[in-house]
């Protein structure tokens, strides 16, 4: 029960990062900031979009900010800063729904890495756990976001 | 004599009812076998048949379509595109390879492809190679001097009886322009093998509208990027523009998987209705068998037979029925499976590995031997309260 416990805590450690700090991390020659760096090796949460442009058992994919349906209506299209390459763990079992976000919690690396597959990137989770991410805040009436 | 001969000898005893027995519960296990092998292999044969182009570019139309049909050589061809939006894709920065792809008609229900060599190019990103069984890969002829030569693939091969050198052709209009085989493939595992590929300007040559065009027609375009994270940009670019749009074909399997996973939810709870049949019928069998033999029962326990001895007599005849209608049905599963998979071979799904050996089987036989001891445990327990007076009594 104890280790249950202690595994538990241990997977509430994880890192939540968002977007808008992995695009603040990287600088214009595209170096990223030591704080971001140190973050490497670590277990890290981000939520995303799903763009499957690997193999359908989604074995690999790209973490977006902006879902690939349709014609990008309301947002553009991201680019490496806004972009994580996602190896995931074995047995993704997820429905995939191109609307949803989802939660993908993996080690994360940061960092130029060229793959012979993959090409470039700058941000990447490996062995990672993706769930449809839930519990989204609803403001009531009278209340605001905190900023 | 041990309680396992007892049992056998018993079974033994009463042919018509055990067969009968092992029958529908072999039935039942065939037919889980079979749908959950099919089930399996259809989505293995789309996840191994998958290309490893990031993005399928065509005419405007749906995207399923268009991915089944040149990903897959299934459906209709989707409009055409203008072979400007292969050089447009070949000359971006941020696209590493763009091949053109022209769907055609078909030879013996064999779909024609025209692309270039670079299809069959080996890179490292490419799960699958290229190999030659026989032959040599087709020439990337001009236009203005096409060669009308054919490659074909390993089924397509097999099943039409082409060899090298052999010229065919199908319908009135290919009639002038008969192709002439110079290679054919090794098995690729993919669709490819169901395909028999020209270049593009031979099958510009063979199309009466293609050869007066100016600008000529092709119905995809293959693209992998340099950068993943390209793609999404260059995605939105092909799809807001009035003639294209491009597709992620693993998005497009992935709702085609969404859609299977609904059909297959249906389908096990059609085989857990039947598991219960098949497990009512077993026990209805074993019990009624118990119930007629009652004062054979109640002699073996007079001649020294203990209770529990007679208990595991009962659970090990069910136990067996179990097993051989099991090995049966497992056998049966997979044979049914086999055909299944000839038969949507021949209308161009790929179902992936029928006939392998796994986890399935053993789990199958185990819960299937598990089960058929449950069923035996209600005769089990009227066979243990079978009382030896009341049975060896006289019969008035």
């Amino acid at each position: 029960m104890l280790a249950l416990l202690a595994g538990l805590a241990h997977a509430d450690d994880a890192q939540h990062l968002t977007f808008a700090q992995l695009v603040d991390a990287m600088r214009a020659n595209n170096e990223i900031t030591n704080a971001m760096r140190s973050l490497s090796g670590k277990e890290v949460e981000i939520q995303g979009f799903i763009i499957p442009a690997g193999p359908p058992d989604l074995s690999f994919f790209l973490l977006s900010r902006v879902s690939a349906l349709g014609n990008y209506c309301c947002e553009v299209p991201t680019g490496q800063d806004e972009t994580v390459y996602v190896a995931t763990a074995r047995g993704v079992t997820i429905t995939y729904d191109p609307l949803r976000v989802y939660k993908v919690r993996g080690v994360f690396e940061a960092g130029k890495h060229v793959d012979a597959t993959y090409g470039v990137s700058m941000y990447r989770l490996r062995n990672a756990k993706v769930e449809v991410a839930t519990g989204a805040k609803i403001f009531r009436v009278g209340e605001t976001p905190a900023r | 004599m041990t309680v396992l001969t007892v049992a056998l000898r018993y079974l033994r005893a009463r042919p018509l009812p055990t067969v009968l027995t092992i029958v529908s519960v072999a039935l039942g296990v065939t037919l889980a076998v079979a749908t959950l092998t099919l089930a399996r292999g259809v989505r293995q044969g789309f996840l191994e048949g998958t290309t490893d182009y990031n993005l399928v570019v065509g005419a405007k139309a749906s995207p399923t379509q268009l991915v089944l049909n040149v990903v897959f050589r299934m459906d209709t061809a989707t409009p055409n595109i203008s072979y400007w939006t292969f050089r447009h894709l070949a000359d971006d920065p941020r696209v590493d390879i763009a091949i053109p792809v022209a769907m055609g008609d078909a030879f013996q229900g064999f779909r024609y492809v025209a692309t270039t060599s670079e299809y069959f190019a080996a890179q490292p990103w490419r799960r699958r190679t290229f190999a030659l069984a026989a032959g040599r890969f087709a020439r990337d002829d001009p236009a203005e001097q096409p060669t009308f030569e054919a490659l074909v693939g390993a089924d397509a091969a097999r099943a039409t009886g082409l060899r090298l050198g052999d010229r065919f052709y199908e319908g009135e209009e290919m009639a002038e322009f008969p192709l002439t085989v110079v290679g054919i493939l090794q098995p690729t595992g993919s669709s490819d093998d169901r395909t028999i590929f020209m270049s593009l300007g031979s099958f510009w040559a063979t199309n009466e509208v293609a050869r007066k065009m100016q600008v000529k027609p092709l119905t995809a375009v293959l693209v992998r990027a340099k950068r993943m994270s390209d793609l999404p940009a260059l995605h939105r670019a092909l799809n807001v523009s009035a003639e294209t749009q491009a597709v992620f074909p693993s998005a497009v399997l992935l709702e085609i998987f969404n859609l299977l996973r609904v059909a297959e939810d249906v389908l096990a709870m059609i085989l857990a209705v039947v598991g219960i049949v098949v497990l009512v019928y077993l026990l209805v069998s074993m019990y009624g068998a118990t119930l007629a033999r009652t004062r054979e029962i109640a002699t073996m326990r007079a001649l020294g037979a203990s209770r529990a001895t007679i208990v595991t007599m009962v659970l090990i005849e069910a136990g067996l029925i179990a097993l051989a209608g099991g090995v049966l049905g497992i056998l049966g599963g997979h044979a049914v499976a086999y055909a299944g998979a000839r038969a949507l071979a021949l209308r161009g799904a790929i179902v992936a590995h029928p006939l392998a050996i796994g986890w399935l089987q053993p789990v199958v036989l185990a819960t299937v031997v598990g089960l058929g001891a449950l069923a035996g445990l209600l005769p089990a327990v009227l066979a243990y309260r079978t009382e030896v007076g009341e049975h060896l009594a006289p019969t008035s």
